[in-house]
């Protein structure tokens, strides 16, 4: 078990999503940076669909109630347990006990812990993600606050040694300002000059940014159409609103939209745009679905390869 | 309409939406409706969701296991196929949802579409409606066709929370909110009928392509 002892102004148990309710317009949700929950998870020797938690906004802490193993990756974040320095993105072990400080977040917007076992929460609808709109999955449908306890699923019964630390080259680069895109359902509506602003321009994300989606400020784009009939969208959608004003959708964004979308932000790369905090600036660059697929697979097999980095290290 | 039409477009790396046609009828929404549940039935592959809407329907599925260009061939031809025997559709599901209508909009809506209260409720409650697709919030049901003489534009302020349960109009459509949710649609009544559950599988009541009346409790 781990008890929240200070908590930050947003902290969720996540994990990979919801895939299969979408029909009932319940959206995929999940880690809004996947790949960081799953090294976190691989380091802390778990599979990749284990809960973790999304933490963000500020400082706080968790205590140890038992022996566990756990990893830390996405934001860069001063982290502390029982007064020791946590590295990123490297297996750690903790005693019954133990607090960890998360003290300040320094780059990006979420930071994952993993820990052994897994957050043990219901699965609701296939996931234990939390939704917080529809107050449903995770812990109660909430974001936790101090007291709270979580169960933690069993221990692996190998482990990944302390220490086993996972390079940087196989993160998303997440200091990069360029974010890729293929095109959007309805791209061929916007003219070759919006086309020219949308991928020469640069892009700053706003501060009404969450979970739903991150609405972007930077030249407007001119959408021909107001809305058009409701269709499916994907976390990583771009759609363009009446003011011009493209909004990228993010994990929790509804399953349908009326508005144009100009392109979707390649999978490969949606972890670099979720950690962009209000203010940071990216850029789009368009890629075909084939290359943006391949960027994905390799993505996963970066995935894979930490992983089998935590699996050589067994103790 | 020919199944020629169809257009196969990527949404992002895990998703392929497919257009059946430019212009919204009935007739082409219902024969969306039946493909994706034809798709659904087939269980192909590496196919996690269907979603289907007005023009166009979209199939989520797994990128890592499935390129683009093979599925895009597979779900084209497996609507073109769905098409052939469109003549064997399931028959829709019917819902009868009972209503109170005592909802805080009733009131206005009579005033502003020059109706008694009592003539609003039978107006609502005299059609059958038909699910046109789910979304906005989970379990929400986009029902047609509000009687002409019942549309009007959504309010000017929406509500910042409407409770679960509220049945409610706006332009040529009527839902029930699943969810306490925000909301602009006028509000005429409320249901117990639980829309939305995560706990029950389908969590939602509703699915495209159902049919729904509602019942006034007197």
């Amino acid at each position: 078990m781990i008890t929240v002892n200070r908590a930050p102004p947003y902290l969720t148990v996540q994990d990979s999503g919801r895939k299969n309710a979408r029909a009932s317009g319940v959206p995929q949700g999940g880690a809004i940076d996947s790949f960081a929950l799953g090294a976190a998870n691989a380091l802390a020797g778990n599979s990749g669909d284990a809960a973790g938690l999304e933490w963000a906004l500020g400082d706080g802490s968790i205590r140890f109630e038992r022996d566990a193993i756990f990893a830390l990756a996405g934001a860069k974040a001063q982290a502390v347990l029982s007064g020791k320095v946590v590295a990123p993105c490297t297996t750690i072990y903790a005693q019954s006990g133990d607090e960890l400080v998360i003290e300040q977040i320094s780059g990006g917007r979420f930071v994952y812990l993993a820990v052994g076992g897994g957050i043990d929460v219901p699965v609701v609808l296939g996931s234990r993600s939390t939704y917080l709109p529809g107050r449903f999955g995770g812990y109660q449908g909430r974001t936790l606050k101090r007291g709270d306890s979580l169960g933690l699923g069993p221990p692996p019964t190998r482990t990944p040694a302390a220490g086993c630390h996972c390079a940087a080259d196989l993160l998303p680069r997440y200091e990069m300002g360029i974010v890729h895109v293929t095109r959007g359902t309805h791209a061929d509506l916007f003219d070759d000059d919006t086309w020219r602003t949308f991928t020469n321009s640069e892009y700053r994300v706003a501060a009404a940014s969450d979970r739903t989606g991150y609405r972007l400020e930077g030249p407007a784009l001119k959408n021909p159409v107001g809305t058009l009939p409701s269709e499916a969208s994907c976390p990583g959608s771009i759609q363009v609103p009446g003011d011009g004003l493209p909004i990228a959708l993010m994990a929790d964004a509804p399953t349908v939209g009326g508005y144009p979308k100009i392109a979707v932000v390649a999978e490969a790369d949606l972890p670099i745009l979720a950690q962009r905090s209000p203010g940071a600036t990216i850029r789009f660059e368009l890629i075909t679905i084939e290359q943006s697929q391949r960027a994905l697979r390799r993505r996963a097999s970066d995935l894979h390869t930490i992983s089998q980095l935590a699996i050589r290290s067994y103790r | 309409m020919s199944a020629t039409t169809l257009r196969a477009h990527p949404l992002g790396d895990s998703a392929v939406t497919i257009t059946f046609g430019a212009e919204r009828s009935a007739e082409l929404l219902e024969r969306i409706h039946a493909t994706a549940q034809s798709l659904e039935a087939a269980r192909i592959p590496h196919v996690d969701d269907v979603v289907p809407a007005y023009l166009a329907l979209t199939v989520f599925y797994d990128s890592l296991h499935a390129s683009y260009a093979e599925m895009a061939a597979q779900l084209l031809g497996a609507c073109e196929r769905a098409a052939g025997r469109s003549g064997e559709a399931s028959s829709p599901r019917e819902h009868l949802i009972q209503v109170r209508y005592d909802g805080p909009d009733l009131d206005a809506v009579a005033a502003a579409t020059g109706f008694s209260v009592s003539e609003v409720v039978e107006r609502h409650s005299a059609r059958e409606y038909r699910v046109d697709l789910l979304g906005f919030v989970p379990g929400f049901a986009y029902l047609s066709e509000l009687d002409p003489a019942l549309q009007l534009p959504r309010r000017p302020e929406p509500r910042p929370r409407v409770p679960a349960g509220s049945v409610a109009i706006a332009a040529a459509q009527t839902a029930v909110y699943p969810l306490d949710t925000p909301g602009g649609w006028h509000l005429i009544g409320r249901t117990e009928t639980v829309m939305f559950d995560p706990a029950r599988d389908p969590a939602a009541l509703l699915r495209a392509g159902d049919t729904v009346r509602f019942e006034p409790l007197r």
